[in-house]
């Protein structure tokens, strides 16, 4: 059975931050949430990495694991979404998230949490109809529903971030290791898929 | 005469009210935990789908393969 996964190949991110404005312009995230951002690690020293980092969709779900009010569901392809009406905003799922995925809107004081916000795989949320007015709204565009994949990856200038299928995502990273003869680094895929490339 | 039957009526009352805390409510909903109670999504449906599967490979094969 197909599986999405997300994989970012640390040695061909340029760090030029593209998926975060595709990402941020696409489903016209709110300000204070970014749904994808770019780590870099080793920042001006030679190994430098970058490292585009979002909701990995994970196969054990830690967030779905701790909400108190089971607001998570998974797609028949392992795309973890949430719903923002039953979500309540107590934050348990950032606490549990290992990739600090989950984000709140601050537009309220004292510190009062709004619906909790994260990537949606660009396949939108539980809202009637696919790529409905509140749907868009709630969670952003389902591209999915109209056979596209996430745009993040698909505007990738290097082809880093790779989004898809995770048979054919871990061929394509496996034939380029082969090929610049390294060790594989597929950051992030022990801890959300259990398993390496 | 009318105060004591009042009385006897208030404490008829009173105990009719604390009786009815005593019995146990037949239509409680019991959620499992651990599964999503909110509405359906129809893309799960359409995901699910042997062609909606085969067009997101051909779009991944267009799109994200090494050239």
């Amino acid at each position: 059975m197909a599986r999405m996964k997300f994989l970012c190949d640390s040695e061909r991110c340029i760090e030029c931050n593209g998926c975060v404005t595709a990402c941020k312009n696409e489903h016209e995230v709110p300000w204070g949430v970014n749904r994808r951002r770019v780590v870099t690690l080793e920042d001006g020293v030679p190994g430098e990495r970058s490292i585009s980092v979002a909701c990995m969709h994970c196969t054990d779900a830690p967030c779905a694991a701790v909400c108190p009010v089971d607001c998570f569901y998974t797609t028949d392809d392992g795309i973890v979404l949430h719903d923002k009406d039953l979500c309540i905003g107590c934050g348990y799922c950032f606490y549990a998230c290992p990739f600090g995925a989950p984000q709140y809107p601050q537009k309220e004081a004292f510190g009062v949490r709004g619906k909790m916000d994260k990537c949606t795989f660009c396949a939108g949320g539980p809202e009637g109809k696919d790529n409905s007015d509140e749907e868009r709204q709630k969670y952003g565009r389902n591209r999915v529903a109209e056979g596209k994949l996430p745009l993040c990856a698909e505007m990738c200038a290097t082809k880093a971030l790779l989004a898809g299928d995770g048979d054919m995502v871990a061929d394509i990273y496996r034939e380029r290791v082969t090929k610049r003869s390294g060790r594989p680094q597929s950051w992030g895929w022990l801890t959300a898929y259990q398993e390496d490339v | 005469m009318s105060a004591r039957v009042m009385l006897k009526a208030g404490s008829l009352a009173v105990l009719a009210l604390l009786a009815t805390g005593c019995g146990r409510a037949t239509d409680v909903t019991v959620y499992e935990p651990g599964v999503y109670k909110g509405p359906k999504d129809p893309l799960v449906k359409m995901h699910a789908t042997a062609e909606h599967k085969a067009l997101l490979k051909e779009r991944f094969t267009k799109g994200q393969t090494d050239r």
